[in-house]
């Protein structure tokens, strides 16, 4: 016979509970994966001001996360290739449904949820073409995987829902394959993108940049309050080449390319680590751990500011402004014009600071 | 209880450790104020005297003693584009010899004031800009404007200097002894200055494995001695040994305790790079001279492996978690 507790989570997980909310397990902001000194991995809830809430075990680096609109239940990615995805339920802190690529794909580290939170959509390659997909499970029938679609490019890495269940998709370019680790397979031949796609998979735009810029791999998204798309990319090319490393872009119209002066454009390394935009919406952040750098943008595109603190990676709006995270254990609070310390663990902040809602 | 409140009391105010320190005021501070001296003297030497062969060796005493901080890439260095300002290399790109020649073409009269020639793309001034005019004199009748723009570049050296020298003695040495100080937003504890420090001396022996030798090793089918860095100079080979001996110094002071297999590894690579008699690193176009860079190359990665095990471990630190991995 089951315990009541094993009963209570089956229940949990058969009905979805529609009913909790983030508010009954701490009401964390941010969602974030962190090494602890004894090289242990887990999930961490921070709230606001970037106090622990909640922290739960995971098995090993995670990647980024995925939040629930409204539910406390969190989408734990492993760094890429990841052949699964773990579910969480943050209220009792474990995991509660192993999502598994199915045969022949793999995980790419991001995922995201549509419909008000009814379906999970996740980044994957098909290995044996090297194909983008996107693939949907439904949260309803505890994560069944209900479909999949191309994503529109090879080597798809973050996706960001819009309203109306549009998917944006950085297509990064960089085809890899398990066998060969995170070996890329196609450097020369490359060509990201940045595609909407509808929720049932057709094609809305597609963003691509000009042809010096084939090797910039676009790699993350934020979304901006009115709809303005902010794409991050890591280069492929030398690092001291100084190329853009943002990207602005509203449907319809051609990207802007954002750029600081060539010393400060050099000193990221050609590598951008995570993007947000401010909580106000006015200024998109970029940050590079291998710069120690975040970078500050108006929404034109006009660089603003950069702050220096090392290992600097994880980035989301604040409650003002950005909140940022590092491998050194802090969490910071700033916009153009500081950057400042909130709080410090002995911990290493992984690559993502995911926020909730 | 007491002992309790004490000890979390000495977690928040944890003092720098002895390595910080010895680094600071006898690695930092000296090298800094050494460097501000040479760049004065350059300048002053261009001011009065602005022939190539003449200003050749202030400016050689003034890579020489860049070569002696230029891995200490944190802090004022890292500021405002200096490092990259005062060497801008390697240049994939070819952006000095365009710049320069553009200067020259266009007798760019932001030459004759300061505060506009800091505007001047970086391409275009510090040490690599000035290596073109000393050691690649031009023919083209056009000497009084290269004179003025080698006193423009050696005055903007100076002045760099001069606001790395002040930064570090006034501002920077202080952060990076009071870690966790109010208002001390670069370094939150004491093992971070450490760490930083200690990422400094990675990077720095990375980057001379890398990047002083990988760039003219090239491809085995594909060697470019020309691409080394100052070769114009005459410089690739030196800059490989000071940096060593550099970075040498900065483990020694780093260090809190004795480091016998990371000074041993030191003296070896030393002794290689020594030996090579080969200043140009031009015997990377033959395999057999390739060979002896690469073992050079090698010794200089056991030095970084060994710094790890003996100062990254005790110190507790390695180098950044997202910045050596990234995704």
């Amino acid at each position: 016979m089951p315990s009541r507790r094993a009963f209570l989570a089956g229940l949990v997980a058969a009905t979805g509970t529609p009913r909790l909310s983030w508010a009954d397990a701490g009401d964390p902001a941010y969602l974030a994966a962190a090494r602890a000194p004894s090289g242990g991995h887990a999930l961490f809830g921070l709230g606001a001001e970037g106090q622990d809430i909640f922290r739960i075990p995971l098995p090993d680096r995670g990647h980024a996360a995925a939040a629930h609109p409204t539910a406390p239940e969190a989408v734990a990615f492993a760094r890429r290739p990841g052949r699964f995805a773990l579910v969480i339920d943050c209220l009792v802190g474990r995991e509660i449904r192993r999502l598994d690529a199915p045969e022949g794909r793999h995980f790419y580290g991001h995922g995201a949820f549509l419909a008000g939170g009814d379906i999970l959509a996740t980044s994957e390659n098909e290995i044996e073409t090297g194909a983008g997909m996107i693939g949907l499970w439904s949260r309803a029938d505890g994560y069944a995987r209900i479909g999949e679609y191309r994503s529109g490019g090879i080597g798809p890495h973050e996706i960001k829902a819009l309203p109306g269940n549009v998917l944006a998709i950085a297509n990064g370019g960089i085809r890899t394959h398990p066998d060969q680790g995170r070996d890329k397979l196609n450097l020369a031949t490359m060509r990201p993108n940045l595609s909407y796609l509808s929720a049932r998979g057709e094609m809305l735009e597609q963003v691509e940049l000009p042809p010096e810029l084939w090797r910039n791999s676009i790699r993350h998204l934020a979304v901006a309050p009115d709809g303005q798309v902010a794409f991050a990319m890591q280069w492929q090319g030398a690092p001291e080449d100084g190329v853009p490393l943002l990207g602005l872009h509203r449907r319809g119209a051609a990207p802007v390319l954002a750029e600081a002066g060539l010393a400060e454009q050099m000193a990221m390394q050609g590598y951008a680590g995570s993007i947000a935009f401010s909580a106000e919406g006015a200024q998109v952040g970029i940050t590079s751990p291998r710069g120690g750098r975040l970078h500050v943008f108006d929404t034109q595109g006009q660089f603003l500011a950069v702050h220096h603190r090392a290992d600097i990676c994880g980035l989301a709006a604040g409650a003002r402004g950005f909140l940022a995270t590092d491998g050194l254990g802090g969490v910071l609070q700033g916009d153009a014009a500081r950057l400042s310390p909130l709080t410090r663990a002995d911990r290493a902040w992984d690559n993502h600071l995911v926020r909730i809602g | 209880m007491r002992h309790l409140l004490t000890a979390a009391l000495c977690l928040l105010t944890l003092p720098a450790t002895a390595g910080t320190r010895a680094v600071v005021q006898d690695h930092a501070l000296p090298r800094v104020a050494g460097f501000a001296q040479a760049a004065q003297a350059l300048d002053a030497a261009a001011a009065q005297d602005c022939r190539a062969d003449t200003l050749r060796p202030a400016y050689q005493a003034t890579f020489d003693a860049w070569m002696g901080l230029s891995h200490l890439g944190l802090g004022p260095l890292e500021e405002d584009g200096r490092a990259l300002t005062i060497a801008f290399w390697p240049d994939s790109r070819g952006l000095v010899g365009r710049t320069v020649q553009r200067l020259r073409a266009e007798e760019d009269a932001a030459v004759d004031r300061p505060e506009r020639f800091a505007e001047v793309s970086i391409a275009g001034r510090g040490l690599f800009a000035l290596e073109r005019l000393l050691y690649e004199p031009d023919n083209d009748g056009n000497g009084e404007y290269t004179c003025r723009l080698a006193q423009a570049i050696a005055g903007d050296l100076s002045r760099l200097a001069q606001e790395i020298e002040t930064a570090w003695r006034t501002d920077f040495a202080d952060q990076l002894l009071n870690a966790g100080a109010e208002g001390n937003s670069r370094f939150l504890t004491a093992r971070e200055a450490s760490q930083a420090l200690y990422t400094a001396l990675v990077t720095g022996l990375e980057f001379t494995a890398d990047q002083r030798l990988g760039r003219p090793m090239g491809r085995f089918d594909a060697p470019r001695p020309q691409v080394a860095e100052a070769r114009r100079s005459g410089r690739p080979l030196r800059n490989v040994i000071l940096s060593l001996e550099a970075l040498r110094d900065l483990a020694l002071a780093l260090a809190d305790q004795p480091i016998p297999e990371t000074e041993a590894a030191f003296a070896t690579a030393l002794q290689t790079a020594r030996a090579l008699d080969d200043p140009l690193l031009a015997g990377v176009a033959d395999p057999s001279g390739r060979l002896r860079v690469e073992v050079l190359k090698n010794r200089i990665e056991e030095t970084r492996a060994a710094a790890a095990r003996e100062i990254g471990t005790a110190l507790g630190v390695s180098v950044g978690f997202n910045a050596t991995d990234g995704d």
